[in-house]
């Protein structure tokens, strides 16, 4: 273990050069094509580690436990750290620890290590299927017992290690490319334009049209619903009447949106509507993990601790 | 069916559950699998009719999730119960919905509580009910590291095992929780992660957990400090549940605190 923790010493102290060198992470600059050739890159290199594994230590040692164990305690401290100190977009070390070197690289390398034991593990999974047919020649009690756990341990394990990983490096590294702009619509007209994060204006792929803005309260005045009757109208020429409300955005061609806000001076009588426009081209992958570990996740409450007594 | 009938399901179902946890302390497994349904039938008989007289799925206020918890909290101890045979599962499970409950009947005010449009998902009580149980059995983890620790002094293979499969169970639920809440966090505000101080110190809770886990698989460890890592991951959790409304680097930038 003292490898381990010697190792992500080492990470955080490259991570402190790094931040005292080049500055902060820019993850902006991981747009698409950059975050593709980064993740193949990442990839390439965790097969590298996988496939040196039986010549070089360090790529041996970075598939076991000793290596996992430690970098999970730093990913707990880094993150404790994070969530005492306040977070802002434009702070700089602690105050924005997502750009901060020794937080993304710790992060980064508990990919390679879920990376590395995910390839081992589907190694063993192989062998075993070409293995299985001279199992199946003798089947003595023992062998089937320990064939049937094989599984019920390799699946939920590549679901939990597999799901993490994907959900982890696509979240991460599509968030380039992901687009958050806001519209401010009024009622009866058509608008295109929408502002940036940045506070920059942009045209939209599609025009918007709030027809109503509808405003429910409860009897102490408390809003109960908001939401917008819109008309949308794409470049491809479709025109779609619908309602977004909180809770249930609206999906036209790749762009959800979402209600996002009223004139609250006026309240019911608030004539304009703030929407929120939202494309993540990677949420498939991002959401096959995810669905990939709550499926592990219900493997794991069925078989609960059981996998040590193998 | 309103409100005022409430206590008289919930004796009922309270009485049933108590029957169950009973009869599972005196290994009588077919009268404590039978209680325990029945007293969540009629449990549930509650939740149907108000259900029906209310026109809408008894989700929206406060009062009305913990209605869902004080059913799902016996339930998840009867499968659990049926699952490992733990002769205490029932008991906690039952204490822990008769607090539930009691909150309802005491502080009926909050039944009438409204609830603001960015809570109105069906996901909301899934998300919350899902985790109160995976803090529910952390809780009882915890406990039981607590007692090997200080006064077992010496554990048992057993009793280790019975904390790992509690880890195991309430670590489940608990990613569960956590990713029900990324899935609800895409519809309601955009993003499924936002790294919100919430979400910040859940992710620290699941990580603490894992770090368990994995440190139990190792070969050679040493048992009590795994012990520890479970105590310290209860009190981390502790952060995540309630800590963080009083964190002053969480004060007013996260959405999950509903103060109005």
């Amino acid at each position: 273990m003292k490898e381990g923790f010697l190792i992500g010493g080492g990470l955080i102290c490259a991570g402190l050069m790094l931040e005292l060198s080049v500055g902060p992470v820019v993850w902006e600059a991981f747009a698409w094509p950059a975050n593709g050739v980064v993740l193949a890159g990442f990839l390439a290199i965790i097969a590298l580690i996988f496939l040196l594994r039986n010549k070089v230590y360090t790529c041996r040692f970075i598939g076991t436990y000793q290596a996992a164990i430690p970098t999970l305690v730093y990913a707990v401290i880094l993150t404790i750290i994070m969530g005492l100190t306040r977070q802002t977009e434009n702070g700089t070390w602690l105050n924005n620890m997502l750009v901060f070197w020794p937080f993304v690289l710790i992060y980064v390398y508990m990919a390679v290590i879920l990376g590395v034991v995910i390839l081992r593990r589907l190694t063993y999974l192989t062998s075993w299927l070409r293995l299985r047919p001279s199992r199946l020649g003798h089947p003595s009690k023992l062998g089937g017992s320990r064939c049937s756990v094989r599984w019920l341990r390799d699946i939920p394990f590549l679901l939990n290690h597999l799901g993490l990983f994907l959900a982890m490096t696509t979240a991460t590294l599509g968030n380039a490319d992901m687009q958050r702009l806001r519209m401010i619509t009024v009622v009866g007209e058509s608008e295109w334009r929408a502002l940036t994060q940045d506070g920059a204006i942009r045209e939209m792929p599609l025009a918007i049209e709030l027809k109503q803005f509808i405003m429910e309260t409860y009897d102490d005045g408390s809003p109960k619903r908001f939401a917008s009757e819109i008309q949308v109208l794409t470049k491809s020429g479709k025109r779609i009447q619908t309602t977004v409300d909180v809770n249930k955005p609206v999906e036209v061609d790749g762009w959800k949106i979402y209600q996002y806000g009223y004139d609250t001076q006026m309240g019911a009588k608030s004539q304009i509507s703030i929407l929120e426009l939202v494309s993540d081209p990677w949420l498939p992958l991002v959401y096959t993990g995810i669905y990939m570990m709550l499926a592990g996740a219900v493997c794991m409450f069925i078989l609960g601790g059981r996998r040590k007594r193998v | 069916m309103t409100w005022e009938h409430f206590i008289y399901f919930a004796i009922g179902a309270v009485v049933l559950w108590a029957i169950g946890a009973w009869a599972a302390w005196k290994d009588r497994t077919t009268v404590a699998y039978t209680t325990t349904t029945l007293g969540l039938l009629v449990f549930f008989s509650f939740i149907l009719s108000m259900w029906i007289s209310l026109e809408r799925p008894p989700l929206r206020t406060m009062g009305e999730t913990r209605l869902w918890y004080s059913f799902f909290l016996p339930l998840a101890g009867l499968i659990v119960y049926s699952r490992w045979k733990y002769k205490w599962i029932l008991s906690f499970s039952t204490v822990l919905a008769l607090v539930f409950i009691c909150v309802n009947l005491f502080k009926p005010e909050i039944h009438s509580k409204t609830l603001m449009p960015a809570l109105q998902s069906p996901w909301f009580a899934p998300h919350v009910i899902v985790y109160m149980f995976a803090y529910a059995v952390l809780g009882a983890s915890a406990v039981m590291a607590l007692y090997l620790l200080f006064f077992k002094k010496e554990a048992t293979d057993e009793e280790f095992e019975i904390t790992d499969n509690l880890v195991y169970v309430g670590l489940a639920f608990m990613t569960i929780g956590m990713l029900f809440g990324a899935l609800w966090a895409k519809e309601a505000w955009g993003h499924y992660w936002s790294w919100d101080p919430k979400e910040t110190w859940a992710a620290i809770t699941w990580l603490a957990y894992l770090v368990y886990i994995h440190y139990r698989l190792l070969p050679k460890h040493n048992p009590r400090l795994a012990l520890w890592v479970l105590i310290l991951a209860f009190i981390l959790l502790q952060m995540c549940w309630w800590g963080i409304n009083y964190l002053p680097s969480a004060q007013g930038s996260s959405v999950h605190t509903y103060t109005t």
